[in-house]
């Protein structure tokens, strides 16, 4: 019998986290600035992330991504966003954000009432891929991945929970670029699987922070059943290698 | 320090994972310091709760720490009362589980008034799935039937705040926050509404979820020692007795 879970190991560390979010959440319980954020990525051992203002998300794209790049520094990574309520000038968008050197520009199809094949939606997509931009998509991989795929698109789906697991391998058994986090895996064996399927090299560490716990996503990482190596990938390597920042 | 699992499954789920055999169970148990754990069938959850729960009984019986539920389909009553009971004679089953949304009954339905009765009159234990905001319909069907006792599965989904304040007024009514999205700040957020610190309770849905998932979920509450050690098992044993 053993109680190590409750002391957090190496093995949950994590260099680079893909999802976090900052700023006004007018549905949670309370709005978490960057203090706050930073605090709780520091008490989770997550070195460095990848990190994008809720303003983007919710109110003002093009003020959201200034706010986002005020904050960024040596912990925070600055991701772009869009509004896909307001696609007809995304490439502006785009541009300003590949000359200010984000590599990384996150969807909100769910905040911003966007589905697979509306036109806003297929602009944005195609203007981001067009400009070698990784896209952190959220919503339902099933639903998007078709719409995704067959433009050499390199996507981080966000929201891929484990009863979609199989479609999610399906998709990224045909595109390279397809990836996921495991905030969602919840299985014994479903990091694993990923793993033992398409590579490690597709799993990115997500943890919504500060919307979810972190200790249930980094005690899944530790004790799944992968090596080394392929826990380094997931724990930030792979993202590193995506936003052109190796190790 | 010793931990229950009030909120565990034994069997195959229709996703794509292996995680059906008992063996899994013990093999996540040891790993985690898991001492016990309170099981369901899940083909009886998702398809036949009689042909579910007589697997379950041939399963309890070559494995001492693993008890069991017995899972009642409130659209299946008949039979219930005198399976149910004859379960819960042999010692190895402690409890009752309803699985609300695979049986499409939700709790403010005729059949769940019907499978409150039931179980307030076994007197068990019962393990609820909650998914949603009817949730807090709870405290007064249990005004209604005194000797039911409901654990809370799930603490509502994503209607955990809603499952928290029915806590907070019903002292029979206990939350388990197990759950693959593992919103920040259920726990602290029920404890805020007055959910005492005697009516949390430890479930991991494993093997359906590694129940490091679960831990991480008690690891982030920041509990004292003292309310941990409720939580994990003492709350546990106040509501089924020593299991073992």
């Amino acid at each position: 019998m053993s109680a190590d879970w409750l002391t957090r190991t190496a093995d949950e560390h994590i260099a680079l986290d893909v999802d976090v979010l900052f700023g006004p959440w007018p549905s949670g319980p309370a709005d978490l600035g960057l203090d706050d954020v930073r605090r709780r990525l520091r008490r989770s051992a997550i070195r460095r992330a990848c990190a994008v203002s809720t303003r983007g998300a919710l109110f003002d794209a093009a003020a959201g991504n200034a706010e986002t790049l005020r904050a960024a520094d040596e912990t925070l990574v600055p991701v772009g966003t869009v509004d896909l309520r307001d696609a007809v000038a995304a490439g502006d968008l785009l541009d300003g954000l590949v000359e200010q050197g984000v590599r990384f520009v996150r969807l909100f199809t769910q905040e911003q009432g966007a589905e697979p094949g509306h036109p806003g939606h297929r602009h944005v997509v195609a203007e981001a891929v067009a400009r070698g931009l990784v896209l952190l998509h959220d919503g339902d991989p099933r639903a998007f991945g078709p719409v995704l795929a067959g433009r050499g698109a390199e996507v981080v789906f966000l929201d891929l929970h484990v009863y979609l697991l199989a479609d999610f391998l399906l998709l990224a058994r045909d595109e390279p670029g397809f990836r996921a986090t495991t905030r969602l895996l919840s299985a014994p064996d479903a990091i694993e699987r990923v793993a033992g399927t398409v590579g490690a090299d597709r799993l990115l560490f997500g943890s919504r922070t500060p919307f979810m716990d972190v200790s249930p996503q980094t005690l899944r990482l530790r004790y799944a059943r992968i090596t080394p190596d392929e826990r380094r990938l997931i724990a930030g390597g792979t993202a590193a290698r995506l936003l052109g920042r190796e190790g | 320090m010793r931990i229950i699992d009030v909120h565990g499954h034994w069997g195959p789920w229709p996703f794509h994972m292996d995680v059906g055999d008992a063996r899994l169970n013990l093999e996540l148990m040891d790993r985690y310091g898991i001492e016990a754990q309170i099981v369901s069938a899940s083909e009886a959850v998702v398809l036949d709760a009689e042909a579910g729960n007589a697997a379950l009984a041939d399963v309890l019986a070559a494995n001492p720490r693993l008890y069991g539920y017995a899972v009642v389909n409130p659209r299946r009553l008949e039979r219930a009362a005198d399976e149910v009971r004859g379960y819960l004679a042999s010692g190895r089953f402690v409890g009752v589980k309803i699985h609300t949304t695979y049986a499409r009954a939700p709790i403010g339905s005729p059949q769940m008034a019907e499978a409150f009765d039931l179980v307030d009159e076994l007197g068990v234990p019962l393990l609820l799935h909650t998914w949603g905001a009817d949730v807090a319909l709870l405290p007064e069907l249990l005004a209604a039937r005194p000797r039911l006792r409901v654990i809370v599965g799930h603490a509502g989904g994503d209607a955990w705040r809603e499952a928290a304040h029915a806590a907070a007024a019903c002292d029979r009514l206990y939350l388990e926050h197990c759950r693959t999205v593992p919103d920040a700040g259920r726990v602290a957020y029920a404890r805020a509404a007055g959910v005492p610190i005697e009516r949390f309770l430890f479930g991991t849905d494993s093997t359906l979820i590694d129940p490091c998932v679960a831990l991480g979920v008690v690891r982030d509450a920041d509990f004292s020692d003292e309310e941990r050690e409720r939580v994990l098992w003492r709350n546990a044993v106040d509501l089924f007795g020593p299991l073992g």
